[in-house]
């Protein structure tokens, strides 16, 4: 955050006045209008389409902080303050909103993101030391990674432990780039980082897409379970 | 509105009546027991649940449930000392205290901290938790005025809905999540908001705290004074914290007819003037050139021998925070002892006495309640945020909790556009122009209760009877004479209603009854320059600073013969004064005032008057006897007596009957009194003045439009935060705006002028500087700039209509 | 015994996804012959009688919840619960990701029984590969006339909007979904009202979990009774369970409700790793407290489950064998619930993170023989006393674990390195045994 305030009460008279001096009333973030932001064209759009999709325009926020955060990586204060203008919200609203949620950045993130289930599934399954491994790898902050995330220094790759991402069937498994792989292997933590720093795809056979049902493709043999009609 | 039914319930053991669907907290009060609360307050809308201190065991429900969510119901048997409430009272009481650093002794909240009491009544006086608390700076300044201490916060929601759903700000918010929520704003920006002072109040522990109020005083050496606050229209009730005769605090003073127990920051903060050295604290009487103290008796001497000398040709101009007592007292001084006719406590020229009691008759007027209700709300050429902050509050609870609809017409953007269902914007001037016709007025058609709120200066205008005429034609349009609609006139002055009502109008007298023809403001002023009249008493006026054309009054008060002034404060108009009075300030004052939808309130002395200076209605009633006229006037009541004695519809009222939450006349048989004033019983030639009032707009309708020279049509508005208080207060003084002209963003494209630059505004010689300020909502070819800061030409450049603009210098 | 799959028939075949294959399989007949044959209240009374259970987590009737809407012509609301953050949960997301067609039109089928014409599916922000998925089927059926105005000519029109969450496991829960959608923080309101009585925008509101809804074509198409003959008396029709942990071939299974646990965990998922034991189970999902190996025979049903001191929740197995630490699995299962906690109410804001500190403590060897019963009396405390039950979802499955294995956890205190609960890690990715127990030891609180 911005303003860096100091305890008042460790301050002299003087430094207190000055302080408090120093908070304009043009300082306080109110609603801005669009001339006071540089909104770019297609940000708007994307944020007005949202507005038309609810009855009720405030029910647009989340999908405009989505938008912002793609747009800049991150819901930057900036990009919060171009989505306040266009929907007429404060930007405080907005950061409130934002903060709430995990996949919402209030920090710039690497370009490439790869979040680790460390929930009990995965992490019976070996996930923390996947997601140090990964640290290893990146060379992103351990205890920051295990902790709400952290980037690696080259900023290329954001790698953070995460909660259960709803897909303990491949534990232990990480979120990269939007897109579930698993069951990884701490091996296989190094490759993973290569092909994100080569922007191509990591461990593609490992993608969940491929999955089949665990118990096999076969119908059953429930008789009271009709054929389908293909009538 | 469907009547809620009396029932009845049990709370342990004892039978309690109450109304149905109210909540259990409430209800149980009935029965003498105390429900602990943290988030509960009504005043923030429904409830939340969300502290749990509240839980309680309801018989026939498993689970314990939160008192102040739960609606009472006929029969309901309900337990709150019961071992597993206790159980859950003290579970939640440690919960609570798990991240609470307990340093009440170096809490400014200490000893009126609801933490602290209900940890002592409630909890079990121990805490198991031994791991470390959360951390953060502290305290930290939140606003110049307010100070947020986090590690004392315990999440109870009420400041940031506050916010959120009463001032509707959303400023102040909740980040991060669960154990790690904390208060704070936009990427640490200041929460600087006009209400924003009530979080104060509302935070039940110490971490919200006043600025000006730290350390100042232990709630054991302070006591409490009730009064009303006249800093402006709302009138809010207040309560003064008084240490040592000094106020050191105000505080809201809940009176749901008045102002929901909200106050703005203006009423909170601007009590240090009170106690400001620069008071003035001893008559003045001018000897040679200059102003030197004198006694009472010199200086009432000297103001009977010259305003007697000047009789039959003296004025007098009351300003807004008289009280109705002081108003009355100087009228009468005029219009009986001094044989004058000129008095006046507006700026501007208002309409007739006939069309003004027409405008004025109990069944056309609307409560503030009335408001709450509304199925739809005019907003006339009026900003309450500016001029009547608290109304802005109450207008936006009718919109979000009752589901008004509103009408915004207005020359300058308001704060309310935005929760408006229509908005018509006009050209300065230009509201007569508003027509039921359009989409706007439809929306008005279509509702059944309907308020209309109007300032001033709809009626206060160029043509101020064919405006009052249009009104009064949207009224019987609108059918406001029906229950629950109305018309509420938010006055420029604090007790403007007050003082039209007691006779503080020219040719209208005590009880809006027609009096001698008389001078308005602005004639009074042309008079004493001409020498039509001699002498003027300015009663807490300062035409100078106030009213438009300050050259005109500077020349007009040289060249009296005679001026008395009474005021707290030296000003700009009293150095004309021959004799200048020092004047109570409203803390310290005993009288009444009259709220603009017809309250009667008490004003109740919370602290003594510095130095010598007297009571008004004291030194009024001496002068009026060296004058000839003996009041018989002893005290406070007496006053009060007197003039109820001259405005029928006030008829009989007293102090007693006013009590701690005032009186709407309107709802007393006396009102009857306000139809027999003088006025015809039914306005005749309405229809005609109203398609005159019409016509006119239509005339005008393209004035705004840009003229070939570019110029601009110009508006002038108060700003919450010009003029005096602001200044005196030190704890305000960083609010006082600087001026400022708004342009919408195609009139700042066509001048070539960008946000922040500073230009010209220039009209028939006079020039003002201002920095502009760019506005979305503005109306292309209108342009504002804000009256009443000191020194400033901008008050004469709002009457000129057309200006132009060039960039600084140029 | 085996499966009964009626949502997973031919869930694999990758033509299911796209609508031409959805209807090549009988696909959108339901939604055909109820928007031109069949009454809105003919509907809700199958969808009653079939006694279909809401498959989110609390397992109400999901007839009787559409009944509870009331009629007349205010905005009614559908929304679809697709947060699915359950920890062990994943059954929604492969039914999404493989048969979205279905999820369309059991919605529309829904919201035209209770009326509602503006309808929501919130996807938690995670799934977006499944969330991609959805967009596309909703695409072509807004195409193909299912959804939008007058459906089918039946003057009754559906909007239907995927609306993507952003990361809060608390919007699975019924009325912070309705906060989160309605663009605020996504914290739980007071009950009542409840939401089919005013929910989303104020108005009456149905929410349903992504299988319950899946189930909806299914009880039009073949009937009530037909319904009805699957399960038990009062857990009917079939259930996909997640099951995962320690157990050989985790994943999702389509099972006949009432199947004995065991079944499910062995012979399904092919239980633990050779040479291990069941320790403890979640049978519903992390919320649920824990049974044991003693428990393994009860019934999946949630009658059975509820009878053993459990739920069946969400219908997700995790299952932890005899090298998990139980002192470990309780911190784990905390801190989740602390880092979701919304912070509205206090006893599950401040208790959670209370009770993560104590577990810490616990942990690392640092507590004492009281902190046991401060944690048990903590999780007392939470229980029952909170605004939603994300609170009680941490303090039953932890009070559960003091309880039953209170010795673990005193054996804990007297050192870390006991040998019983040297690593939570099953090994299945390589990892050496123990270097669990001192990774969590180092990490502070969040
Ligand atoms: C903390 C919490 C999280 C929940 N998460 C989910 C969820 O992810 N998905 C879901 O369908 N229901 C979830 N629920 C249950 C919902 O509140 C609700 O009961 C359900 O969506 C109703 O649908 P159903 O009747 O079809 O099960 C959750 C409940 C709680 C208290
Ligand atoms: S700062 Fe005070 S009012 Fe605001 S949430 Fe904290 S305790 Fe409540
Ligand atoms: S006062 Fe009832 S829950 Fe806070």
């Amino acid at each position: 955050m911005s303003h860096e305030y100091r305890p008042t009460d460790d301050l002299s008279a003087a430094e207190r006045s000055e302080l408090i001096a120093s908070m304009r009333p043009e300082d306080a973030e109110r609603i801005p209008e669009l001339h006071e932001v540089d909104v770019p064209e297609e940000l708007k759009a994307e944020i007005e389409a949202a507005m038309g999709r609810y009855p009720e325009l405030r029910s647009a926020s989340i999908p405009a902080l989505w938008a912002v955060q793609r747009r800049y990586g991150w819901c930057s204060p900036d990009g919060i303050r171009q989505a306040a203008a266009v929907m007429g919200l404060s930007p405080a609203y907005l950061q409130s909103v934002a903060s709430f949620y995990d996949l919402f950045r209030l920090r710039p993130l690497g370009e490439h993101r790869v979040l680790v289930c460390t929930n009990i599934s995965c992490w019976m399954n070996g996930a923390d030391e996947l997601l140090d491994a990964l640290c290893d790898a990146s060379g992103a902050d351990h205890e920051a990674a295990h902790h709400g995330g952290a980037n690696a220094p080259d900023g290329n790759v954001f790698v953070s432990g995460f909660e259960c991402l709803g897909a303990c069937d491949i534990a232990p498994m990480a979120s990269i780039d939007d897109r579930y792989y698993g069951p990884l292997e701490i091996g296989e933590a190094e490759a993973i980082i290569a092909a994100l720093r080569a922007d191509s795809e990591p461990v593609p056979e490992k993608a969940l897409h491929h999955r089949g049902l665990a118990g096999g493709s076969g119908a059953g043999d429930d008789p009271r379970v009709p054929e389908l009609d293909r009538g | 509105m469907s009547e809620k039914q009396e029932i009845t319930l049990v709370v342990d053991g004892v039978e309690v009546q109450a109304t149905e669907g109210s909540m259990l907290v409430d209800a149980a009060k009935g029965g003498d027991v105390e429900i602990p609360v943290f988030c509960y307050e009504p005043k923030l809308g429904p409830p939340v649940g969300a502290c749990r201190m509240c839980l309680v065991e309801v018989e026939g429900i498993p689970k314990l449930q939160t008192a102040c969510s739960t609606p009472v119901r006929d029969g309901m048997v309900v337990y709150t000392r019961t071992d597993r409430v206790k159980e859950a009272q003290n579970a939640v009481v440690e919960f609570l205290l798990v991240n609470h650093p307990l340093d009440c002794p170096v809490c400014d909240k200490g000893g009126e901290c609801p933490l602290q009491d209900i940890a002592m009544g409630w909890g079990a006086g121990r805490s198991r938790f031994t791991d470390p608390k959360r951390h953060f700076q502290k305290p930290v300044p939140l606003s110049p005025l307010v100070r947020i201490d986090r590690e004392r916060c315990i999440l109870c929601y009420r400041c940031v809905r506050f916010s959120q759903e009463v001032a509707e700000d959303e400023q102040l918010q909740l980040l991060e999540r669960g154990a790690n929520t904390f208060v704070g704003t936009f990427d640490d920006h200041p929460y600087i908001a006009p209400f924003h002072g009530n979080v104060i109040e509302l935070c039940p522990v110490g971490a919200l705290t006043s600025e000006a109020y730290r350390f100042r005083a232990r709630p054991w050496d302070i006591e409490d004074a009730g009064s009303i606050c006249t800093l402006c229209p709302s009138q809010c009730n207040v309560k003064h914290t008084v240490r040592d005769d000094v106020v050191e605090r105000v505080l809201a003073r809940d009176n749901p007819d008045v102002d929901d127990g909200w106050l703005c920051d203006k009423g909170r903060f601007g009590f240090q003037m009170l106690a400001s050295s620069d008071r003035l604290t001893m008559p003045q009487v001018r000897s040679g050139g200059a102003l030197d103290e004198a006694s009472w008796e010199e200086a009432l001497e000297r103001a009977a021998s010259g305003l007697a000398a000047a009789k039959g040709k003296v004025a007098a101009i009351v300003g807004g925070g008289a009280t109705n007592e002081e108003g009355y007292l100087v009228q009468r001084i005029v219009r009986g002892s001094l044989n004058s006719a000129d008095v006046d406590s507006r700026p501007v020229a208002g309409p007739s006495q006939a069309l003004r009691a027409e405008l004025g008759r109990p069944d056309r007027a609307a409560s503030m309640a009335d408001v709450d209700h509304a199925q739809a709300i005019l907003l006339l050429d009026c900003d309450p945020l500016h001029e009547m902050p608290i109304l802005d509050l109450r207008i936006r609870k009718a919109i979000r909790r009752n589901g008004a609809k509103l009408v915004v017409a207005s020359a300058r953007p308001t704060a309310l556009d935005g929760g408006a269902e229509e908005v018509e914007r006009f050209a300065p001037s230009e509201a007569a122009s508003f027509s039921l016709e359009s989409d706007a007025g439809r929306v008005l058609r279509d509702a059944g209760r309907v308020v209309v709120i109007f300032g001033e200066r709809v009626v206060c205008d160029s043509n101020p009877d064919a405006a009052a005429s249009s009104l009064l034609t949207l009224a019987k349009e609108l059918t406001l004479e029906e229950d629950g609609s109305g018309l509420i006139e938010v006055p420029s002055g604090a007790n403007g209603r007050g003082l039209a009502e007691v006779g503080c109008l020219p040719g209208i007298g005590p009880g809006l009854a027609a009096a001698a023809a008389g001078r308005s403001a602005e004639e009074i002023q042309e008079a004493l320059e001409s020498g039509e009249l001699e002498g003027l008493i300015l009663w807490e006026a300062d035409p100078v600073r106030d009213f438009p054309d300050p050259k005109a009054w500077h020349s007009a008060l040289g060249a009296a013969n005679f001026v008395l002034s009474i005021s707290m404060f030296g000003n700009a108009s009293g150095g004309h004064a021959d004799v200048v009075l020092p004047a109570q300030g409203y803390a310290e004052k005993e009288g009444t005032v009259t709220h603009p939808d017809g309250r009667v309130q008490r004003l109740r002395p919370g602290v003594p008057a510095p130095g010598e200076v007297q009571p008004g209605w004291q030194f009024l009633t001496e002068l009026a006897a060296r004058l000839g006229d003996e009041t018989g006037i002893d005290s406070a009541p007496e006053a009060l007596a007197a003039l109820v004695s001259e405005v029928p519809f006030y008829g009989g009222l007293t102090h007693e009957e006013i009590g701690a939450h005032g009186v709407r006349w309107q709802g007393r048989d006396s009102a009857d009194g306000a139809a027999a004033v003088g006025g015809p019983g039914e306005h005749g030639g309405t229809a005609g003045a109203g398609t005159q009032a019409q016509s006119r707009s239509t005339g005008t309708a393209s004035a705004d439009a840009p003229t070939p020279n570019g110029g601009l049509r110009l508006g002038t508005y108060r700003d919450l935060w010009a003029g005096e208080v602001t200044e005196r207060n030190p704890a305000l003084r960083f609010l006082a705006p600087t001026q400022t002209l708004e342009l919408s963003p195609d009139d700042a494209e066509r001048l070539g002028v960008e946000g922040g630059e500073a230009v010209d505004v220039r009209s028939n010689g006079f020039s003002v500087r201002a920095n502009v300020a760019i506005r979305e909502r503005m109306r292309p070819g209108a342009g504002f700039l804000i009256e009443g800061l000191d020194g400033d030409g901008a008050n004469v450049l709002g009457g000129a209509g057309e200006v132009s603009v060039t960039k600084a210098g140029e | 015994m085996a499966e009964t799959r009626i949502l997973f028939r031919e869930l694999d075949d990758p033509a299911l996804r796209t609508i031409d294959g959805y209807r090549r399989r009988g696909g959108y007949r339901s939604l055909e012959r109820a928007f031109r044959e069949l009454e809105p209240d003919f509907l809700l009374g199958q969808l009653e009688e079939s006694e279909l259970r809401g498959r989110g987590g609390a397992g109400f009737s999901m007839g009787k919840k559409g009944s509870f809407l009331p009629r007349g012509d205010m905005d009614k609301y559908l929304c679809c619960n697709a947060d699915e953050s359950e920890p062990g949960t994943f059954k929604d997301r492969e039914l999404m990701q493989k048969n979205p067609h279905l999820l369309i039109e059991g919605i529309a089928i829904a919201a035209l029984a209770v009326d509602a014409t503006r309808a929501f599916i919130f996807i938690r922000g995670e799934y977006a590969e499944q969330a991609d998925i959805v967009e596309q089927a909703v695409d072509e059926a807004y195409e193909a006339g299912f959804l939008g105005e007058n459906i089918l000519g039946s003057g009754f029109g559906v909007e239907l909007v995927v609306h993507r969450g952003a990361g809060a496991y608390i919007c699975g829960e019924e009325t912070a979904l309705l906060d989160s959608l309605e663009g605020k923080r996504g914290n739980p309101r007071l009950k009542p009202p409840f939401p089919a009585i005013q929910g989303l925008y104020g108005g009456p509101t149905l929410i349903n979990n992504v299988e319950t809804l899946m189930n909806v074509p299914l009880v039009v198409e073949h009937g009530a009774g037909w319904f009805k003959s699957f399960g038990t008396e009062e857990s009917t029709g079939t259930k996909v369970v997640s099951v995962s942990g320690c157990v050989q071939r985790p994943g999702n299974y389509e099972i006949e409700l009432g199947m004995p646990s065991r079944e499910i965990i062995f012979d399904l998922a092919g239980g633990p790793p050779e040479g291990r034991g069941v320790k403890a189970w979640f049978p519903g999902g992390s919320s649920a407290p824990v049974l044991t190996a003693d428990d393994l025979d009860v019934p999946y049903s949630f009658e059975a489950l509820a009878g053993a001191g459990s739920m069946l929740g969400s219908g997700a197995i995790i299952v932890a064998d005899d090298a998990v630490s139980i002192p470990e699995l309780a911190l784990r299962t905390a801190r989740f619930y602390h880092h979701e906690s919304c912070g509205k109410c206090t006893p599950c804001r401040e208790g959670t993170n209370w009770t993560v500190k104590m577990l810490e403590r616990v942990v690392a060897g640092e507590a004492t023989p009281m902190d046991l019963d401060i944690i048990t009396s903590v999780q007392e405390n939470i229980i029952g006393n909170c605004l939603c039950v994300l609170g009680d979802a941490m303090a039953m499955p932890v009070g559960s674990m003091v309880k039953k294995f209170r010795s673990e956890f005193e054996e804990q205190l007297r050192g870390v390195a006991s040998s019983s609960s040297g690593s939570g890690a099953n090994g299945a990715a390589g990892t050496a045994e123990g270097t669990a127990t001192s990774s969590l030891a180092q990490a502070g609180a969040p």
